[in-house]
């Protein structure tokens, strides 16, 4: 069984994101990148799958420009088999990236598309779902548990009522929440086999997309700074002052 | 020009008629009036000569002419390859995430945990110095990725990483100096995920110690050598199966042996110290111990004794450089928080400035490391280089090790903060030999 896990490059987690004076985006020059952590964690269970036999092939895809290679070199040091790499430089909408992930994924003919729930930059919380209806294939997103079986997964997700657990027919979209496992540590001699794996480069002409200008980003800005609290000294006080804000 | 000087002339005499009045005096005008001369008459003969010079342009260009910009390949460009710096994250995360919080537990024990032991061996640290024909992952040798290893292993905990980098000293001398005997016979051991617990012995305990003075000997026999002597503060002293020691050969000089732990006449001695407790330091004592002819390392190559000295040397300065960035890194957030006299501590100047001093000796501390690794993984002479950056590390490693305890006022002196222990710690950068081999 084949399985597609897109992975992709966003600012590391421990960045302390800055927004541009213009408004325009976020500072990502000179700034630490890495894995999505989300799609870290569906590279360690499409990894873990593979060890236990259920899955033959791990193929890691990413969308993005040249730096992206980075991102596909961790995830061949993760375990992934070989990569393909759509590269195209410049802003790339959701459903672009969506469309070129389809594309591949019919291309390899893979049984189960893996994705993190949500990339770390934009939180957009599209890519899996996208995939999906562009597929016509069941999707099981925010998974806490999956379990390969033959031509069903069985997915146990977490709700906001508990957990619900679906089974879907393979060929599937997955997408890892962040109680699904803990990613291992890539070991040293794997990271050093990375380089020697394949990664096939691909563009949007040769996967038949055509690239979208659906969304535009107009403004970004900074969270408002948290303004210092104050210090009461009674109860009554402490009353007087909620009900001062309308909070009571 | 001769306008310019006239104009002079004339303000001239106009301030000197100026300072020549009696009024000048009494209004207590006289020394700004003399200044104002003196002032005056500076800038005015500048001013004759700058003017001196007319500009023309001789040619005209079309567009500005600029010096091209070089290549990132260049004298200081010191990124890490991507491979380089993949393994570094690896390790670093390991360390940060795995090794610090283990750390106060290991140094009370004076050890660390079998399963710490085995999660580090299972990153696979000893096997990237290790030969793919011999089932390791090294390609080509590389001491810069093992300085970044070691630095970013240090920055969870300095006596672990040494724990954890015990075993690849020693199979890295054996790909680096073994023939094919020695290279059959141990190296296979280490290709696995569980690596043998190992140790380089050169550390004697001597006064002023000399790592090319030992006063463990070595005698020549018809069928081999026979070891005498003490070896002190060898890591894992206790669990390791396999040392390389220092001996001095007679006739010769000093030499390296392979010396299985199990041999008659080797025994050890716990010998917890200041620092280093967790790397489980011991005194490794041979008596009479009897070792068969392919003992003897590199044909007793002083040259390759030599190196093997300045590598170790090296990879004591990247721990050092690691524990220091830790100190440094967890000594900013701190200041900047904690409160005293009503402002965070780091408003006070002798505190930024120590913490300024600090992120300038250690960044002086890794360039000095890193020049003498990569010119050692270039086959350049590396031993000047090595002698800079281990004086530098050990006086620096220590300064910020006791800085840190400072900043932190009462709470570097206590267990819950680890400053103390990095202080106790890099004490040992300055004196130590031959730990660590990168």
């Amino acid at each position: 069984m084949k399985a597609l896990v897109s992975v992709k490059r966003a600012v590391d987690y421990n960045v302390r994101i800055q927004v541009k004076p213009d408004g325009s985006g976020v500072v990502t020059e000179g700034v630490k990148h890495s894995m999505n952590p989300f799609d870290e964690i569906a590279m360690e269970e499409a990894v873990r799958l593979k060890e236990k036999g259920k899955i033959t092939e791990i193929i890691a895809i990413t969308v993005g420009g040249a730096k992206n290679e980075e991102t596909l070199r961790s995830a061949l040091a993760f375990g992934a088999d070989r990569a393909i790499h759509i590269k195209e430089e410049g802003e790339i909408q959701p459903l672009t990236a969506a469309k070129a992930l389809a594309a591949a994924f019919k291309k390899e003919g893979a049984q189960v598309f893996f994705a993190g729930k949500q990339a770390i930059d934009d939180d957009a919380n599209q890519t899996g779902q996208m995939v999906a209806s562009l597929l016509d294939l069941p999707q099981a997103t925010f998974a806490s548990k999956v379990e390969l079986d033959g031509n069903k997964a069985t997915v146990t997700r977490e709700v906001d009522a508990g957990l619900e657990t679906l089974e879907v027919d393979l060929p599937a979209v997955i997408t890892a929440d962040l109680r699904l496992n803990e990613p291992r540590y890539l070991k040293l001699p794997d990271i050093m086999k990375a380089k020697k794996k394949p990664i096939d480069v691909q563009s949007f002409s040769s996967l038949g997309v055509t690239p979208g200008a659906g969304l535009k980003t107009t403004k970004t800005s900074a969270p408002p700074k948290r303004s210092k609290g104050i210090v009461v000294k009674t109860v009554d006080e402490l009353v007087a002052a909620l009900k001062g804000k309308g909070l009571l | 020009m001769n306008v310019a000087k006239d104009a002079m002339g004339l303000g001239l005499r106009v301030l000197n008629r100026f300072a020549g009045l009696k009024a000048v005096d009494k209004l207590g005008l006289r020394k700004p009036a003399e200044k104002a001369i003196f002032g005056a008459s500076r800038a005015g003969f500048a001013t004759v000569g700058a003017a001196s010079r007319v500009f023309k342009s001789t040619q005209k260009l079309v567009q500005p002419a600029r010096l091209t910009q070089r290549s990132g390949d260049g004298l200081f460009d010191l990124t890490p390859s991507e491979e380089q710096e993949m393994l570094r994250d690896s390790c670093r995360s390991f360390a940060d995430e795995q090794l610090r919080p283990a750390a106060l537990a290991a140094d009370t024990a004076c050890a660390a945990t079998p399963e710490l032991l085995a999660s580090a061996s299972e990153l696979g640290i000893h096997l990237l110095g290790l030969p793919e024909s011999l089932g390791g992952a090294g390609q080509e040798r590389s001491a810069m990725t093992s300085v970044l290893v070691a630095e970013a292993l240090a920055h969870g905990d300095l006596s672990l990483a040494v724990a954890c980098l015990a075993p690849s000293a020693v199979s890295n001398a054996l790909v680096l100096w073994g023939d094919s005997e020695q290279q059959s016979a141990y190296l296979p051991a280490f290709a696995g995920e569980k690596s043998p617990a190992a140790a380089l012995a050169i550390q004697e305990p001597s006064a002023l110690f000399d790592p090319f003075k030992l006063s463990v000997k070595a005698r020549r026999t018809p069928d081999g050598y026979v070891l005498d002597g003490v070896k002190s503060l060898v890591p894992r002293a206790a669990q390791a199966e396999l040392f390389i020691v220092a001996a001095h050969l007679e006739g010769r000089g000093p030499a390296l042996f392979i010396v299985e732990s199990s041999t008659a006449g080797l025994s050890i001695q716990a010998e917890p110290a200041m620092g280093l407790r967790a790397a489980a330091t011991g005194r490794v004592v041979l008596d009479n111990v009897v070792l068969a002819n392919r003992a003897l390392l590199g044909n007793g190559s002083a040259d390759i004794y030599a190196t093997c000295i300045s590598l170790a040397r090296v990879g004591w300065c990247a721990v050092a450089v690691g524990t220091a960035q830790a100190a440094l890194d967890y000594l900013v957030p701190y200041v900047n928080e904690r409160v005293a006299f009503g402002e965070p501590i780091s408003h006070r100047q002798a505190v930024a400035f120590t913490v300024a001093n600090a992120a300038i000796e250690i960044e002086g501390m890794r360039l000095l490391t890193y020049r003498a690794a990569s010119r050692a993984e270039q086959s350049k002479s590396f031993f000047e280089e090595t002698a800079l950056a281990r004086r530098l590390c050990a006086d620096k490693g220590m300064q910020i090790g006791s800085d840190a305890v400072q900043l932190l006022g009462g709470h570097g002196f206590v267990k819950e903060h680890p400053a103390e222990r990095w202080y106790r710690d890099l004490r040992a950068v300055g004196f130590i030999e031959g730990v660590l081999l990168v």
